[in-house]
């Protein structure tokens, strides 16, 4: 599978990722060498295939539904890069518009 | 003056001897110091007594700035301690300093930091290994007996080969990952830098036991200190051939042949055994942690915390593009665009999908083995010793091959140990020690056995 | 042209929980802005999602009440998208292995008697943060008390054929998610919410028309108004020669129109995967069971009950159970002494309009039931003991009885009083009298009247008409 310039800025996109033009052939060059050497498993023989793997437990152990919040050793007012009587601040959505 | 005192003050002075390597990002004589003051007003020593202990600059502290070593964290204090960092200051240990590492814990060299390559101890124009290559450095060049790093696909016993230490990586779901900053999920493991193995087991028990904080935590006890066997009669160890490479480096392959003739001398029977699918563990790796990465990674928007760089048009797009374009460095950008392509629509089966079934079949081989009668594995645990610096950065897949003995393991979620067990012309050269899962007691006893018995620092002849 | 109207909902509904779904803040709604807020749902990072038992438990009781089958493992799944009100990049929700498919909801479509919508799934995902646009010039504001809300995303088959039906299905949905204890379901207060789906197509067309989604519906009204407009603009386009495009549209509740949104984003790869930092949930056959054993009386099995057990109308046992504590209200006045018909009088009209306006009951069922014993006993009339109902909403303290004497309401039966006031009434309307002896029975009406009006409405209309009958004899 070949990836190409369109590809790397699609996948830019959804990942919010700034790409320059200027670095944009070369991670092309990169990201074929990477995709090409991980199409390997396509070696791996369809039949000989198992359930996907995650180790940890088998399943989920619940949380009761106790109020018991983490503190936080400093408020958010503190770390955030903009903050106003209580509300992390954005630039304004310009494209959509919801209430 | 007491212990603790002492022990800061002798820290600070190694730390600031130390600066040239270029390995600790954060550290203070003040912090320092309120640390040993901590540590007295405790009203016990606690089994970690005043043990001054470096943290890799991806665990989370509330003392002291964590970054990543990327430019996206620069200045970011965490308003809380990992789960495995309150469990060490609760025994007792004193937090000596924030670790230089692979931005993000990408890399297998620590030349992806922002803030600077780290440089090998023992050469320095050479690599320390990586991601955790201000851990291993500290403990290399005897700054701190003890360090923390992270693995996710080899991180702690890569660099520990690289630097003649002990680097051990507990099972999966032993540690709390809760205030590790996440890169692979399903892979990430909070791991320890050592001196000796007795060492690194006290610090993972005091560290080991279910987290209610952390879902895939096994809901287990905390390891208990291991007691190091006498021998290793009894024990069948078993060697994979796919790990002996005909072309393996010449230094390499006679450190493991003095090593085997160790475990013989033991009492340990040693055989050959397979693990067939090895070959597709590294492209394995490459798919499932950029992928789980890609979506860890998405939390750094410039919102809530760290710097912000706004675009010129002013919207929160330009702040998410900005900030992320600018913030991230070219291999935790190129890893982000991987991930995201192999998740992304039309291809999560042939990638993701696929390589989490490989997976399952690397795990299985593992099972394999050790339920026919094999106690523990042994192999190389680098394929060299540590290569200089620059020679790896140009081509992404080669920095990747440098994991090939180690990546395996981290797929399974089994518990290994690297050892160290000589040196290739003055260069250190580890072994890799593999138990089953939850048996990390047993492993660190047998190493310790191991340990007793080689010489790590004697040179090997091919 | 004639077309048939094809529509799916689907509905966020907030359980009822006391903290979120993968960290133990608090769900308190109205709280200031980031005081609920904890490492987990600020996406802070190192930290780390661990499942509300609760959440598991109401999310399952829901799709219980809706027939669902619950899966014994599903999978929770990282859904990726960038925007301001989502801490983590991504949101942890369900995809192909979803707690619940397969379910059903019955209800009275207004044209088509009773229908039964599919469910085609119900899932447990986190909720997303709050953007307030107006408050800073320039600037969006983000908080994050409600980032990690548990909710369940309940999704309908393409089964209801017009915007009123959309309407009454979800009039149902509300009110059995309601009596299923799984939820406020306030769209005030944001604890329901609901996407709109929707494409038409000629009749006896099998293949789907192209669909568009509307949002931003903030009532069961709008919802309706939204679907009939967008109805319209449909139509207006294909038979107009045009093709419906498959996009996202905002009601306006002002103009009553639908507006296609602007998108940056053509398409949406949320790029779903497994979440690592969560085993899968794994519910065995007895956990289910006992949701099962433990779901409360649903409301189609409530009215059955009413209607078979106490005999009242299925009107009545409809109106009943429109809300629960209504129903629980009506079947205390029952248990206290009241007559069922007569108890569904009550409620149905007094009671409700209170209970409309206030929330709550302010006259105790055991009060009402006295109140209705004096008017069975002819104490007060059926007219005075509204009065005295009103007077008794606003002091929850008074006796019926004592409240009657005090408004001067309790009836006169005496016969010597009563017969006074017949004797006066036949002498002032002699002609009257001469016709009823004529034969005019009905003008007995009119005497009743008389002395209803001569007593100030104290006389008991029903030992009058007697009196009446006797004198005029």
């Amino acid at each position: 599978m070949s990836i190409g310039r369109n590809e790397v800025l699609h996948a830019a996109r959804l990942a919010a990722l700034a790409v320059g033009e200027g670095e944009l052939d070369r991670l092309v060059d990169q990201m074929n060498r990477i995709v090409d050497y991980v199409a390997q498993l396509d070696q791996v023989p369809a039949d000989r295939m198992a359930d996907p793997f995650l180790p940890g437990p088998a399943s989920a152990a619940l949380r009761e539904d106790v109020p018991d919040p983490v503190p936080l050793a400093r408020p958010p007012a503190e770390f955030a890069p903009e903050f106003r009587d209580g509300f992390f601040l954005v630039p304004r959505h310009g494209a959509m518009e919801e209430s | 003056m007491s212990a603790a005192a002492t022990a800061a003050e002798e820290t600070g002075a190694r730390l600031a001897a130390a600066e040239p390597l270029n390995a600790a990002l954060h550290w203070s004589q003040a912090l320092l110091d309120a640390e040993a003051a901590r540590v007295d007003a405790a009203r016990s020593p606690g089994p970690l007594a005043a043990m001054p202990i470096a943290i890799k600059d991806n665990i989370v502290t509330v003392e002291q700035p964590t970054t990543c070593a990327s430019r996206i964290l620069e200045g970011y204090v965490s308003p809380y301690n990992a789960t495995a960092v309150n469990r060490l200051r609760a025994a007792g240990a004193m937090i000596a300093a924030k670790t230089n590492m692979d931005e993000f814990a990408m890399g297998s060299s620590t030349e992806h930091s922002a803030f600077g390559r780290v440089k090998n101890p023992i050469d320095p124009e050479r690599v320390p290994g990586g991601s955790s290559g201000g851990s291993a450095a500290l403990v290399a060049a005897g700054v701190v007996p003890v360090a923390l790093g992270s693995e996710t696909g080899g991180s702690v016993r890569q660099p520990a080969s690289f630097c003649g230490v002990v680097g051990m990586k507990p099972s999966y779901g032993r540690v709390s990952r809760y205030g590790l900053v996440a890169f692979g999920s399903s892979l990430d493991c909070i791991s320890v830098f050592s001196r000796t193995v007795d060492d690194a087991g006290r610090v993972l028990s005091v560290m080991s036991g279910h987290d209610p904080l952390d879902a895939t935590t096994l809901d287990r006890p905390p390891m208990a200190v291991p007691t190091a066997l006498a021998d290793l009669r009894g024990l069948r160890i078993g060697l994979p051939r796919e790990y002996y490479p005909q072309d393996l480096h010449a230094g390499v392959a006679a450190a493991l042949q003095r090593t085997r003739s160790v475990l013989e001398e033991l009492g340990a029977e040693v055989c050959e055994v397979s693990l067939p699918h090895s070959p597709y563990a590294v492209p394995t790796y490459y798919i499932v942690a950029p992928a789980e990465a890609a979506a860890n990674l998405a939390r750094y928007d410039g919102v809530r915390y760290g710097p912000r760089r706004v675009g010129s048009e002013g919207d929160i797009h330009a702040l998410y593009q900005a900030t992320r374009g600018e913030g991230f460095g070219a291999e935790v950008r190129r890893r982000i665009l991987v991930g995201t392509y192999v998740l992304s629509a039309g291809y999560y089966d042939a990638y993701y999908r696929k390589a989490q079934q490989v997976r399952a079949l690397i795990a299985e081989d593992f099972r394999r083995v050790f339920g026919s009668g094999v106690d523990l594995m042994l192999t190389p645990t680098t394929p060299t010793p540590a290569f200089k610096a620059g020679e790896k950065t140009e081509d992404p897949v080669a920095m990747y091959l440098a994991d090939i003995f180690v990546c395996a393991i981290s797929l399974a979620g089994l518990p290994a140990v690297s050892l160290p067990v000589g040196r290739s012309e003055g260069l250190p050269v580890g072994a890799q020690l593999i138990a089953p899962s939850f048996e990390d007691e047993r492993l660190l006893a047998a190493a310790a056995a191991i340990e007793r018995a080689i010489s790590a620092d004697a040179e090997v002849r091919p | 042209m004639s077309w048939e109207t094809v529509i799916g909902l689907e509905v966020h509904v907030q359980l009822r929980t006391r903290t979120k779904m993968f960290c133990a803040c608090r769900t308190s709604f109205g709280d200031p802005p980031n005081t609920n807020v904890c490492p987990v749902c600020l996406g802070l990072p190192g930290a780390l999602p661990v499942p509300n038992a609760e959440a598991v438990r109401l999310g399952a009781t829901a799709a219980l009440a809706l027939g669902c089958t619950i899966h014994h493992t599903s999978v929770f799944a990282r859904k990726n998208y960038f925007y301001p009100d989502l801490p983590k990049g991504y949101q942890i929700s369900q995809f192909d292995q979803p707690l619940a498919t397969g379910g059903r909801l019955t209800f009275e479509a207004p044209d088509r008697g009773r229908v039964q919508a599919g469910i085609t799934r119900l899932h447990l995902e986190e909720d997303a943060g709050k953007l307030v646009h107006d408050r800073f010039p320039g600037k969006t504001a983000v908080d994050l008390n409600r980032a990690g809300v548990p909710l369940a995303e309940i999704v309908s088959e393409p089964d209801l054929r017009s915007p009123a039906e959309a309407r009454a299905y979800l009039t149902t949905l509300r009110q059995i998610l309601i009596y299923a204890g799984a939820s406020e379901c306030s769209m005030e207060e944001g604890s329901l919410r609901v996407d709109a789906n929707i494409s038409i197509r000629r009749p006896g067309e099998s293949r789907l028309g192209t669909k568009t989604e509307v949002k931003n519906l903030n009532s069961f009204a709008n919802v309706e108004r939204a679907l009939d407009a967008e109805r319209n603009r449909q139509m207006g386009l294909l038979e107009g020669g045009g093709r419906v495009a498959q996009v996202t549209l905002l009601f306006n509740a002002g103009t009553g129109q639908v507006k296609e949104l602007r998108s940056k984003e053509e398409s949406h790869d949320y790029r779903y995967f497994p979440d690592p930092d969560l085993p899968p949930l794994v519910l065995d056959e007895a956990w289910i069971s006992d949701r099962r054993d433990a779901l409360p009386e649903l409301p189609e099995a409530r009215r059955s009950r009413l209607e078979m057990a106490l005999g009242i109308p299925a009107y009545d046992a409809r109106v009943l159970t429109s809300e629960v504590p209504l129903a629980d209200y009506f079947e205390s006045v029952v248990a206290a002494g009241v007559e069922p018909k007569t108890a569904a009088n009550w409620v149905m009209s007094d009671v409700m309009t209170t209970f409309n306006e206030t929330g709550g009951f302010p006259v105790p069922a055991g009060r009402l039931a006295a109140l209705v014993g004096l008017v069975r006993a002819g104490t007060v009339s059926h007219q005075a003991a509204k009065r005295v109902y009103a007077e008794m909403a606003q002091s929850p303290d008074g006796d019926p009885a004592a409240v009657a004497e005090r408004l001067g309401l309790v009836q006169v039966s005496d016969e010597g009083a009563l017969g006074t006031w017949v004797d006066e009434v036949l002498a002032a309307n002699p002609a009257e009298v001469a016709r009823y002896k004529a034969g005019e029975a009905k003008l007995m009406g009119f005497f009743v009247g008389q002395v209803m009006k001569k007593s100030k409405g104290k006389a008991d209309p029903k030992g009058v008409q007697p009196v009446l009958a006797e004198k005029l004899k």
